[in-house]
């Protein structure tokens, strides 16, 4: 008799960390301008996490985001634009997955087609597109996958649901070990 | 030289013979009240030691009987104290559900995640195309940054340099 309430919380309980787990995100895509300079300006704060490893893969000491855009994504299936003056990266979704979104992008360079690609974009994992030699800089295009502001204020209000992340946590521990 | 109390104790016991029980019997100023005497004390004797044979035989059954009591006891103590639900067939069923279990997670894991697929947490590269009109020499490298951030690159090299005033907001 005591069994069906409990199964009925566990079943709440998973639901619950599966809307959360569904819910909006935003899409920060950016046009960054890496260069070395004398007196480099303080990192964007969009790219703080990634700060390290620019530097390591690219050698330059500033990045210097020229056009911009966050998306949120509520369908997967948006599409927007990241602009400066002379470039311009067009990002079409063309839905969501168990990973992320799957994502059409294209870089413009006024009215010129520079790069397509097409990609699966973590929720983890970043991408960052080098472009083309700009001056003594270079263009690098970046798209992260960041936590919707509703739900990032949620996660901080309630603590993390206990059963997903340890669901999740024994998933990547199990592919860590397998092969 | 015995008493008349010690021949007497010897009379009434039967251990007098020969002269010596002729004389004391001669002894004696009533021979018959003697033996009437002899025979109740006789009696008594008789009496008494089988009173005390029974009393000694139902004293040693009831020790017995508290004996038997007192291991039955014991025993159930000892099998109360060592019994528990962990049986030797109850661990090896427990242990190989358990592994059932593990093994059938494994496989739903598995499954969900083919082997040989890039991992969900990484950003995979689907395609991607340089306009070779533009850029002849252009080629495309992809591959991930070795550090925690698990940061996909697409690297181009050979694209077409482009003049400072293309880094304008």
């Amino acid at each position: 008799m005591e069994l069906r309430p409990l199964l009925l919380a566990v079943f709440l309980v998973l639901a619950m960390g599966a809307v959360s787990a569904n819910a909006a995100r935003v899409v920060w895509s950016g046009l960054v301008i890496a260069e070395n300079v004398p007196q480099p300006a303080p990192i964007p704060p969009e790219l703080t996490k990634l700060e390290q490893t620019l530097k390591d893969l690219f050698g330059y000491n500033q990045f210097e985001v020229i056009g911009q855009s966050d998306k949120t994504l509520k369908t997967g299936q948006e599409d927007w634009l990241a602009n400066s003056k002379y470039f311009g990266l067009h990002v079409d979704a063309r839905g969501e997955n168990d990973a992320g979104y799957t994502l059409s992008l294209k870089l413009y360079k006024e009215n010129d087609v520079l790069l397509e690609t097409d990609a699966n974009l973590s929720k983890s994992s970043p991408l960052v597109i080098k472009g083309p030699q700009v001056g003594s800089g270079q263009l690098l295009l970046v798209l992260v996958v960041k936590d919707d502001e509703v739900v990032r204020r949620r996660r901080h209000a309630e603590p993390a649901n206990p059963i997903t992340a340890g669901w999740y946590r024994l998933r990547r521990i199990i592919h860590n070990v397998l092969p | 030289m015995k008493t008349f109390e010690e021949k007497w104790t010897a009379w009434l016991d039967g251990q007098l013979s020969g002269k010596e029980l002729t004389e004391f019997e001669a002894s004696l100023p009533d021979l018959a009240a003697a033996e009437a005497e002899k025979r109740d004390a006789l009696k008594l004797g008789a009496f008494l030691k089988e009173q005390l044979a029974a009393q000694a035989l139902s004293n040693e059954e009831f020790f017995s009987h508290q004996l038997h009591e007192r291991i039955a006891h014991d025993t159930r103590d000892r099998h109360r104290s060592t019994s528990t639900w962990w049986t030797i067939p109850r661990l090896v069923w427990s242990g190989a559900t358990a592994l059932a279990l593990f093994v059938i997670t494994t496989v739903v894991l598995m499954s969900q995640h083919p082997a040989g697929e890039q991992s969900e947490y990484l950003t995979q590269i689907l395609n991607s195309r340089v306009d070779p009109a533009a850029n002849p020499n252009a080629t495309i490298y992809i591959f991930e940054s070795k550090n925690d951030n698990k940061v996909t690159v697409l690297w181009t090299e050979g694209l077409q340099t482009l003049p400072a005033d293309y880094a304008a907001k």
